[in-house]
């Protein structure tokens, strides 16, 4: 500060042989002191009454009220945000009640419809089981039937052949027993 | 310097044989006024909730202002609040008045920076006995000295004390004279070094027309945050 002030007053001597008019500091002559002080008090005066009563309470008005309404506003999105939160929970609820709902009528169609093919299968497999044992009973008279006849054509053919190889009739009754003797032997094989 | 020199404008007025006439200072402490005046006006005119930036620059003002108070002297203080609003806003606006060209700048005048100055001194140590009666002497004592050194202190604090109302008006009007001696110096310099060397010098103001808004604004600052420091003082007693 000290190293200033001497190049201020060092300058102050050069300023002052160049423009040697100019001399001195108007600030320490009292002429006008009196002026001074009375026109700052003056218009500090007005300057502060103006600001102290009606400049600053406005200003002090405008911030409460914007704080007042941002506080506000901030309440107000916290209240719509815990409803939506609500909401929200209420929606998911909704949601999986309505899961479970359809797991459970899934279930049970499953479990009804698992039911009707079984009875359905139970009883068709009753009745293929009652053709089938039908075609055998069928089948096996069928057979039964067959070897008599089979005998008596067996017979025949037997008396024929003999008869025309040798000439001669053979007794039938012989020949019968004959072929029922191969024919009960060789039974097994056919039946 | 012919910058600093008052003149009578108008007729001359006399009260009781004081020469009060109106001056070019006085003309300058009222187109002061007038501006901040003018300023927060159009400032609170409208009163948005989303600010337009004469009454956002307003605002500014007011909250930081009322954070240097809050900062320095407390909630006690809130009641000095406009004055201090006052005075750091009459200081700064005659500051940056003074930084116009062919302007005077009224706080380079020692005479009203003293005035303020004593005005803030007085009214302080009112405060400080009407708020703490004789136990506002306690401030030349302070707390934790060893008893040997306790007189030395005690004068000490007291002429610190006295000297407030000096170190305050000198500051701000030494600050104020310095710089605008220094850019009527080197603007001196630019015109007798003519267009060979007179560049360098007209650098030089430039930058300086910087600093001084810078110190103008800084000054103001000061001049308000030590108001604040000596409140603080006269208000909460413990030292």
């Amino acid at each position: 500060m000290g190293k200033y002030f001497n190049f201020i007053i060092a300058l102050f001597a050069i300023q002052n042989n160049l423009f040697a008019a100019e001399v001195g500091m108007p600030q320490l002559d009292p002429k006008y002191w009196a002026s001074q002080a009375f026109w700052l008090t003056l218009v500090f005066s007005i300057l502060y009454i103006s600001i102290a009563k009606f400049y600053l309470p406005k200003i002090k008005n405008n911030l409460d009220n914007r704080e007042n309404r941002i506080k506000d506003d901030l309440e107000d999105a916290n209240k719509f945000k815990e409803l939506s939160e609500s909401k929200l929970k209420q929606y998911k609820k909704i949601l999986e009640d309505a899961k479970k709902e359809v797991m459970k009528i899934h279930l049970e169609s499953k479990n009804t419809l698992d039911k009707e093919i079984k009875k359905k299968k139970e009883t068709i497999e009753k009745e293929i089981e009652k053709e089938i044992e039908k075609a055998q009973k069928d089948i096996s008279d069928i057979k039964k039937n067959s070897i008599t006849d089979i005998q008596k054509i067996s017979e025949n053919i037997a008396s024929n052949i003999i008869e025309s190889i040798s000439g001669d009739k053979l007794n039938e009754s012989s020949i019968k027993a004959t072929v029922e003797d191969v024919s009960k032997k060789n039974l097994g094989k056919y039946l | 310097m012919q910058q600093f020199s008052v003149h009578k404008i108008g007729p001359e007025i006399q009260i009781a044989g004081i020469d009060l006439s109106f001056t070019n200072a006085s003309l300058f402490m009222v187109i002061s006024a007038s501006i901040i005046m003018l300023f927060l006006f159009i400032g609170t005119k409208e009163k948005k909730i989303i600010p337009n930036k004469i009454q956002l620059i307003a605002e500014m003002f007011y909250t930081f202002v009322a954070k240097m108070i809050s900062d320095t002297a407390g909630s006690k203080a809130k009641p000095y609040f406009p004055f201090i609003f006052s005075l750091f806003m009459f200081v700064l606006f005659c500051n940056m008045v003074g930084m116009l060209p062919y302007s005077f700048t009224v706080t380079s005048h020692i005479i009203v920076t003293l005035i303020m100055a004593v005005f803030i001194f007085i009214a302080v140590t009112i405060i400080g006995f009407a708020k703490h009666g004789l136990k506002y002497l306690s401030i030349f004592v302070p707390s934790g000295v060893p008893v040997v050194l306790l007189p030395l202190i005690t004068i000490i604090e007291i002429i610190s004390y006295l000297s407030r109302p000096v170190s305050l008006s000198v500051r701000l009007f030494a600050n104020m004279m310095a710089g605008h001696t220094m850019l009527k110096v080197f603007g001196g310099f630019v015109i007798s070094l003519g267009l060979l060397g007179g560049w360098l010098p007209l650098g030089f103001s430039i930058a300086l027309t910087g600093l001084e808004i810078l110190v103008a604004f800084l000054q103001a600052y000061v001049f308000a945050i030590l108001t604040c420091i000596y409140l603080n003082d006269a208000l909460n007693l413990h030292h």
